[in-house]
Parts: structure tokens; sequence; C-alpha cells
């Protein structure tokens, strides 16, 4: 009997394709920053190797050819062939066909709105990274990133009083956003994979604010004014327009 | 909140999690059936310096020849085991390279860039490893600290794949398909623990609220207790969570807490703990978790109340 062998090569096989899909339809910017794309594509590609590999291995070798382990010999007492040590037990297999059950059978989606909510990561006005860099792009080719960064790395955020900005974002609002008039454009910045994800935003004021459903994505056009907000002195974007969009292809930003 | 909302947010963390997981996995057990197939049991007696001491220092640096994170580095470990590497240096080893190798060097200095953050974590994780690798080798019987199952290759019996220690050399294409059936092995055996530190991890982040931890990021003390809590839980890989490091900074943490994120995680965190039981048995696994984390938070409370930056 070997079947859970067979079983494991195929697991193998199938999580390799499972992964180089989601690199092809481009549903792994749902899951990792890109700059690891190439490492889940070697992955996808190893496992395929192993899987073919062990394959070969199967068909060319006699069914139960190999000696016992002499120092162990009750570890394996359900395992027919030890080849494969444990490893090829059921409730392994089982455990491993886990991500490929989920990965195949849910359907893929980036987080929300409700992952802040949730996972209770407030949305800062104080990223890291690289501030000086986001000056030196167009204030209308800026992402909500590149504006987060500006906001900290600036000496005094009067600066950015007047400048303009086209953002796309999802609609996020919570108890600070007392009135009907005021949203964020949100975006999740995923540095490794999305149990990073940090959700950050500009604060917009619009007067269609009431009537955006939270979560769905909008671009937004304005120019920013510095106001007092929660205490703060901070750049609002006036809206000019407030738009439906689809959501990007890559819906988180990577610093 | 609805219940399909709950299961897709933790869907997405559970695959975002795993992919980027499992490829450091399977580089570690490549790595693991390179070592199992050309590495003789010979060269690692030979290459060791014969004082403990030395030795577990020595295992502590091991990390920059097999740069792997906590997900690469057990099966690395299990397999340096069965060629007879001492219990204690692995420890070292087990402990301090998913800090200590090249990529760590440069996330941890992209995030922080030169100073007391990138030294402190260097240092205090040298220190962490070599100290935790010492009181494991004052243990008479260290093999008795293994789960049997991991020392299996040294009975003779991890497969089909596993030559004899005194087998004659194989031709590379020889050697080569017997690695892949090794780092088989090793993915299936390790990746089970993977798996379920995977879905706890995502759990926890879609069902507990992470507030009421950030919320004690001016206390010196409970910073760093709040700081290991999040290391635990959130088990970000030790190649980028520098980088996640530096928004908690954000958040008002101060050094010391960071640098006990720093140095704990990569060390203990729910998926690493889980894999350590494939190759250590489980009182040894508590000792595995209980000091780093009693000696991180002893660093990051001290500096947090006696070190200006």
């Amino acid at each position: 009997m070997r079947t859970r062998q067979w079983f494991q090569a195929a697991l193998m096989l199938l999580l390799g394709l499972y992964l180089l899909e989601t690199l092809l339809t481009g549903e792994i910017a749902y899951y990792i920053n890109e700059r690891f794309n190439w490492l889940a594509g070697v992955a996808g590609f190893t496992l395929i190797a192993l899987g073919v590999i062990n394959v070969i291995a199967l068909l060319s070798e006699p069914e139960q050819g190999k000696e016992a382990p002499k120092g162990a010999p009750n570890l394996l007492p359900n395992a027919p062939s030890v080849a494969h040590g444990v490893s090829a037990r059921w409730y392994v297999l089982a455990i491993l066909s886990v991500p490929l059950i989920f990965g195949v059978f849910l359907p893929a989606q980036p987080l929300g709105a409700a992952a802040i909510n949730n996972s209770g990561v407030a949305f800062s006005l104080n990223v890291s990274g690289a501030g000086d860099q986001a000056f030196s792009i167009t204030p209308t080719q800026r992402n909500v990133l590149d504006w987060v960064r500006a906001f900290s790395a600036a000496t005094s955020v009067d600066e950015f009083g007047g400048q303009p900005a086209d953002l796309i974002g999802f609609v996020y609002r919570d108890v600070r956003f007392e009135d009907d008039t005021e949203f964020m454009v949100t975006r999740f910045t995923v540095s490794c994979c999305v149990a990073d994800a940090v959700a950050i935003g500009v604060i917009v004021r619009s007067e269609q604010a009431a009537s955006l459903t939270p979560d769905s994505w909008v671009r937004v056009q304005g120019k920013f004014e510095v106001r007092d907000f929660a205490g703060q002195r901070t750049p609002i974007l006036i809206a000019e327009s407030v738009e439906p969009t689809a959501m990007p292809e890559r819906p988180y930003l990577f610093p | 909140m609805e219940f399909s909302t709950q299961l897709s947010l933790f869907s997405t963390r559970f695959l975002g999690i795993f992919i980027e997981a499992v490829s450091f996995l399977l580089l570690g057990t490549i790595v693991s059936g390179l070592i199992e197939v050309f590495v003789r049991k010979e060269d690692i007696a030979r290459l060791l310096p014969r004082n403990p001491f030395a030795a577990i220092v020595a295992g502590s640096f091991l990390g920059f020849l097999f740069p792997v994170c906590e997900c690469g580095v057990v099966p690395v470990t299990r397999k340096l085991y069965q060629k007879g590497l001492p219990v204690a240096v692995g420890v070292a080893f087990l402990l301090a390279a998913p800090v200590m190798n090249p990529i760590v060097f440069a996330s941890t200095y992209a995030a922080f860039g030169f100073g007391p953050i990138l030294i402190g974590r260097f240092v205090i994780t040298c220190i962490m490893a070599v100290a935790i690798g010492l009181i494991f080798s004052l243990q008479r019987n260290p093999i008795k600290m293994l789960h049997p199952r991991a020392l299996m290759a040294m009975a003779g019996g991890s497969g089909a794949a596993a030559p004899q220690p005194s087998a004659p050399r194989l031709s590379v294409g020889q050697g080569i398909v017997r690695a892949a059936r090794v780092a088989t092995d090793e993915f299936f055996d390790m990746g089970r623990y993977l798996v379920m530190g995977t879905a706890l991890a995502a759990g926890m982040q879609t069902f507990l609220s992470q507030e009421q931890i950030r919320a004690l990021a001016s206390d010196p003390s409970m910073s760093a207790v709040a700081m290991a809590i999040m290391a635990f839980v959130l088990s970000i890989c030790s190649t980028t969570d520098a980088i996640l490091a530096l928004s908690f900074a954000n958040f008002g943490f101060p050094s010391g807490s960071l640098l006990t994120f720093l140095t704990f995680g990569p060390m203990v965190d729910i998926k690493a703990t889980l894999m350590y039981l494939s190759v250590f048995k489980r009182r040894v696994v508590f000792y595995m978790v209980i000091l780093p984390l009693l000696m991180s938070l002893l660093f990051g409370i001290f500096i947090n109340l006696n070190v200006r930056f």
C-alpha cells in the first residue's frame, strides 16, 4: 500500500501549482509584499520538482524494498513502509492539505476595512520609512503612503496647505469622524506578508462622505487644508471630486 | 462581525503567512537534504572547536554559514544533530541563527540604520543564545533532550534517502535525488507544525484585539511584556520583523521593548515553538521558550529604565 506516498507526491505538485497560479493571476498581491514574489515562485517550482522526483522514485522502486529502522522499532507501528517515516501519515497529509483547501475553495480577498476594526490596528500618521524620498515625488503623483511619510517627515504640517492630491483608497470611518462630511481614504501597507499589515490613511472632507459605503474603493481629488483634527494640526484633503473606482490590482502599498 | 467576513480575514492572513513562510521552510528543508547527503559526520567533528564554550559560540555564529530564518532553521538543526552536532551547540545555533545572519542584518539595517537597535539586536541575541547553550550543556546526557524521532537517521532509518554514515560518497545525480527525498520528509514533518502555527497566529490576529497591548506602550516594563506577547502571537519572519518593529516605534514603544521584540520574536513564536517539538522533548521546549522570554524581558526592561539613546 503506497496510497499515502502517492497522495504526498500529489499534494506537493498541487501546492506548487497553487503557488504558481496565485503568481500568474496576480492574487499573490493579496498575501505578500511583491518583493517576495520571486521567492513564492521558487517555492512553487521547488515543490513541483520534489513532487516529480517522488513520483519517479515511486514508479521505479519495488513495493516493500526498505529495511526497518533498527533503533526505533516502535515509533511507526502503523507505517507499512518506513521509507517516508512519520511524514506520510494520513493526519500529516490532512494538515498539509488545509492551505490548499483554503486557497482553492475560498475566494481570494484582500484585507479591507473590517480588518482594521477587528485587529485594532489603529491607523497612524507616523509610518516610518524614507520620508525624504516622498518629497521628491510630484504631489499629484503621491499615493497614501507617500503623503503619510511626507507628513511625518515634515518639520511643520502647515507647508502642505494648498497642495493638490489625487488618491485612491478604500473608505474608512471610526468614532473620531463625528460628522457626515469626513472619512479616511485608506490603504494597507504590507512589509512582508499580510500578518504585518498596517492601515494608513489621509483624512478627507467631502459633502458626499455620508453616501459612501465603508470599504468601497474611491478616487479622491482635491487640495489640502491644515485644520485641527482630534486636537492635532492635521492636513485634511478637501475633496473637489470623489468617484467610485475599482479596487487596484495591488490593493496594498509596499513600503 | 459576520462569520463570512471573519472567515475571509482569517483565510487571507492564514494564506499570507503560509505562502511567505513555506518558501523559507522549503529552503531550509533543501539545505537539510543537501547536508544529509553531502556533509559527513567526520566533517562536523573536524570543523567544530573542541572546547565546549568555543563550540557554543561558534554555533551561535553558524547562521552566517547557513542563512535561515526561524522556519528554515529547525530542519537544518535537526539534520545537523543527526550528523553528530552536540546538542548545546545546536541549541545556540537554533536560537541565534534566525537573527545572526546576513539577511536579517540587512533588513534591520534598512529599518533602523547603524545604531543602538542594530548593535543591541545582534549582541543581545548572541549573549542569550550562548547563555542558553551553556545552560543546556550542563545536561549530562544531552541526547535525552531530543525527541527520539529527531535522531532516527542516526539509528539508520530516516528513510530511503538516508545513507548510512559510512556509506560511500554518491554521484551528484544520485545525491540530488536522495536530497530531494530527505527534503520531502522534512517538509511534511515540519510543515504540519508550520500549518498549525500559522492557523493559530492568523486566528489570534483575527479574533483578538491588539488595542490593549498597544495601550501599554508607555510603561517601561509592561511595554516590554507587550512586545514579547506581540512577537509570540504575530509569528512574523525574522527576516522582516525589523520593519514592523519600526511601526511599533511610532506607536511610542521604547527602544528596550523593541529589542525585546527583535530578540525574543526570532527565537520563539507560535510556529517556531510548534516546530521545536519535532526536535526536542516537550519539557526542553518549555525551557527553550521560558529562558529566552525571561532574558529578553530582562534586557529590554533594563534598557528601558537605564539607557537613554
